[in-house]
């Protein structure tokens, strides 16, 4: 069935490639562009805005025709925007930006989605540790593609040597931590975060937050190529406004959003699901977004990361700012419509 | 029903052919069916976690609970899997008589094949997708790698073991260089065809799955990386459910095919 | 070509191997005179191909951790291969030793076997972490079941008239396992073997991308997050290279254990 529909699909592209080549009059040019975005993983409620506005059909009214691929493991989304494999890409976030630039990809980001650390670091409230001072001589696990650097970042401003922490890199799964295994684990708000609270109580849990040290790692990036930011400028403005309707819709009506994503992948646990958009939204909605509006780049954020990755000696110097970040896209589209 | 292939020949009567798999089969899913009933009273009798071991009642229910995506993604994974070993299998067998019929070649090209095989797919996930897209054929041309060299390796062993006194034979009788191909070398090689192609079925399905992992939405191999970052271990049993069903249903079938065309028996 | 041909066969390893090895490594060449033209003259970005010549400097460069990642995946190989291996050919013992056991062991072993090696890896993290032992038991399941299924097949290739003349002299079950069928089975059991070898080091390495502490899937799955396409390149082609040794040494074992073949 899937394959028949995959060809009927491609069929069509074909028909439609065909019409544009045939017909290259300018009456026709209100067919739907096809655009692909590529997700940093696979589909939950992380990206509902996403589906949302495929599913009400704003990328078409932008004339954009967009098919959503998602992430998975050892795939990066920098990589397949900037080689043109696919058009726009929700990429990992400040890292991979700052990663990619440093390596020479030319993409560009046009907008941030999680303007907060999205993950945690979570000890048992009836464990020996009371501050970040407690970390000494524990066993930490976290993820060593950036949360490590934040850890670290926390760690020094918290007056402890990094080297006198047992860090290691974190299991696929939080067993270890709820078996007591280990002190410390990193946990995204919106899925570990979850998983471990069913399993242990939220009462039991106590969390450090990377914004209390000062310390800021803001994710989920959208990300296009410098080919794209240049010749198509007015379908990354459609992009972003489809895309920042698509957001809206999801908060204002977080079960029809689960709705459609979960159309998109049924095994996903429903209430999982619905915990995760109420978390993305807190972490898409704070900072200065309720002024300047969704997906907003907040260039002090940006500096913070950056001294942070210089820091830990990820990229090798500073990169050029004004050439990875791009907000006039969004500055083009009025700032109330912008607004969560 | 692999247990046959590695009975002696003698051990297998010619006649009653259709009873005998028969009952196998039901031997088999009667020895299933006890073992997961064994499975669920043990793990009730100790209490496991189910997110170590899930009771077998409650992967069924899971399944059954949200069959579409299970059911699309058995006949995605399937269709990936057949490409690739399709295509794999020709490719292999036609390699493997260009490799015997020109040496030089053969001594060219076998290493880089050789090479090829030790690197791991999963390694280029990124390169694929950007050779391929999301295709059906980013899947099937993992798969493909995956296939086509046991066959290769298996069908010039078939076609360099034939009898040289038949060849002269054949040939003594005017036999042109394709007839000695399509009658005797050919059929002399299929017994160890098919044994590569047994162990080819298998190679396809994991190819397939690897493949659905570079970013895909339907397939089995999406809902076990679903599962595992989800740490939904019911779904992951879910998932390997359907794919040993996947995996046992293709290679009865290449088994069976291979009783049937290699009726002189398959002796390794 | 065939007269050349018949009278070298004598002298095998002499003529033929040097000939053989001299076009293969030809073949290699042409490839990586190829694959170095292509990066070079469409002056590909190392996201999309890097030159060889840039792979191999910068695995000279990087030659400590490379090796301590590689000694690493290959440990891990190791130890799952050779349980692996134990495991194969343990059970296909028993079950010529004991043969109502094969009415028992080879559905379910079939059973796991229809399952894709890397359809387990999922709950194999999930059960044993992140460190070596899941990476150990992924690839002692991989191997386990080739070498079982070639065992089993050398070990049933017995001619049975050989069996009966034993018996007849008094010999025991264990006498005939150990003086006729073993020996029989060994050229079996030792391309079983060989082929599982290659396949270790990358179910390791398939293990390591999904979470591990360290080793060469580690290594790659750490370079592409951070867009280091040619440590990718650099970490594959170390593996090649630790895969075909470990085919290589085996094979060379197999040589010397299995003269008579």
């Amino acid at each position: 069935m899937i394959p028949r529909r995959t060809f009927l699909s491609s069929l069509a592209a074909g028909a439609a490639l065909l019409s544009t080549a045939v017909g290259a009059l300018p009456a026709l040019a209100a067919d739907p562009v096809p655009a692909t975005l590529r997700l940093k993983w696979l589909p939950q409620a992380q990206f509902a805005g996403f589906y949302v506005a495929v599913a009400k059909g704003y990328y078409k009214a932008e004339g954009i025709d967009l098919t959503i691929n998602p992430g998975g493991p050892n795939i990066l989304a920098e990589n397949l925007v900037a080689t043109g494999a696919d058009t726009f890409g929700l990429s990992g976030g400040l890292d991979s930006v700052f990663a990619a630039r440093d390596k020479g990809l030319p993409v560009v980001c046009v907008g941030i989605a999680h303007q907060l650390t999205p993950f945690v670091f979570v000890v048992r409230t009836d464990g020996p540790i009371k501050s970040i001072q407690d970390f000494k001589g524990k066993k930490v696990t976290t993820w060593f593609t950036g949360a490590n650097h934040v850890l670290k970042a926390m760690l020094t401003k918290a007056g402890v040597d990094p080297a006198l922490v047992d860090i290691q890199p974190q299991q696929v799964s939080v067993t270890p931590f709820v078996d007591g295994q280990i002190d410390v684990v990193t946990a995204t708000r919106y899925n570990e975060y979850y998983t471990i609270k069913t399993r242990m109580g939220e009462e039991k849990l106590r969390t450090f937050v990377a914004e209390d040290s000062g310390v800021t790692f803001p994710r989920d990036t959208l990300i296009v190529s410098e080919t794209t930011a240049k010749e198509k400028p007015e379908m990354v403005k459609g992009f972003l406004r489809a895309t920042i309707k698509g957001w809206q819709d999801a908060f204002k009506d977080p079960k029809g959003a689960i709705d459609t994503v979960m159309k998109v992948a049924p095994t996903l646990d429903r209430a999982h699901q619905e915990f995760m958009l109420t978390e993305v939204q807190k972490l898409m909605t704070a900072g200065k977004v309720k002024e300047d509006g969704l997906f907003w780049i907040d260039m002090d954020a940006v500096k913070i990361t950056q001294q942070l990755f210089l820091d830990a000696k990820v990229i090798a110097k500073p990169v050029d700012l004004d050439a990875t970040f791009n907000r006039s896209f969004l500055e083009a589209i009025p700032v109330a419509e912008r607004r969560p | 029903m692999s247990a046959t292939a590695f009975q002696s020949p003698a051990a297998r009567p010619g006649t009653s052919s259709f009873v005998r798999p028969l009952l196998r089969g039901v031997r088999s899913l009667a020895i299933l069916l006890a073992v997961l009933l064994a499975a669920e009273g043990l793990i009730v009798l100790f209490g496991v976690k189910p997110w170590y071991v899930p009771r077998p009642s409650l992967v069924l229910n899971a399944i059954l609970a949200t069959p579409e995506p299970y059911v699309q993604g058995f006949l995605r994974t399937l269709a990936e899997t057949l490409m690739g070993f399709v295509s794999g299998a020709l490719f292999g067998i036609a390699i493997a008589i260009v490799f015997f019929r020109a040496r030089v070649l053969r001594e060219l090209i076998f290493p880089v094949f050789v090479v090829s095989q030790t690197i791991p797919v999963i390694a280029f996930g990124a390169l694929v997708v950007l050779w391929f897209g999301n295709t059906l054929l980013a899947k099937a041309a993992i798969s493909f790698y995956l296939t086509f060299f046991p066959v290769t390796v298996n069908a010039l062993l078939g076609l360099e073991s034939v009898d040289t006194r038949q060849e002269a034979l054949m040939r003594s009788f005017g036999a042109s260089r394709f007839q000695l191909l399509t009658r005797l070398q050919l059929p002399a090689a299929l017994p160890q065809i098919f044994v590569a192609l047994r162990l080819a079925s298998a190679l396809s399905l994991v190819g397939a799955i690897v493949g659905e992992w570079f970013g895909d939405t339907v397939g089995l191999g999406v809902l076990l990386l679903q599962g595992m970052y989800n740490e939904n271990v019911v779904g992951i049993w879910a998932a390997i459910a359907m794919c040993a069903l996947l995996g046992t249903g293709f290679y009865a079938v290449v088994a069976a095919a291979e009783r049937a065309l290699v009726f002189w028996g398959a002796e390794q | 070509m065939n007269q050349t041909v018949a009278p070298a066969r004598s002298g095998r390893f002499a003529a033929g191997f040097s000939r053989a090895t001299l076009r293969g490594a030809l073949g290699m060449v042409l490839l990586v005179a190829l694959w170095e033209g292509l990066a070079r003259g469409l002056a590909l970005p190392a996201y999309t191909l890097p030159s060889v010549s840039a792979i191999l400097s910068s695995i000279f460069e990087h030659r400590q951790s490379l090796l301590a990642a590689g000694a690493y995946t290959f440990a891990e190989a190791l130890m799952g291969y050779a349980i692996g291996a134990l495991v194969g050919v343990g059970l296909a013992v028993v079950i010529t030793l004991v043969p109502v056991t094969r009415n028992a062991i080879v559905p379910v072993a079939t059973s796991i076997n229809s399952v894709p090696v890397v359809a387990w890896s999922p709950l194999i993290l999930l059960w044993f972490g992140i460190g070596m032992p899941s990476k150990v038991v992924m690839v002692a399941l991989a191997v386990s079941f080739t070498v079982f299924l070639s065992a089993l097949a050398g070990l049933d290739r017995v001619d049975r008239r050989s069996v009966d003349l034993m018996r007849s002299f008094g010999a025991g079950r264990l006498a005939i396992l150990f003086r006729l069928r073993l020996p029989t089975a060994l050229p079996l059991i030792a391309a079983g073997l060989r082929v599982s070898t290659v396949r270790a080091i990358i179910v390791a390495i398939v293990t390591e991308m999904l979470g591990a502490y360290d080793g060469l899937g580690w290594v790659i799955y750490q370079a592409v997050l951070q867009v280091d396409f040619v440590r990718v390149w650099s970490a594959i082609f170390v593996a090649s290279a630790a895969s075909l040794a470990f085919f290589g040494l085996v094979g060379f074992a197999e040589r010397r254990l299995v003269f008579w073949k």
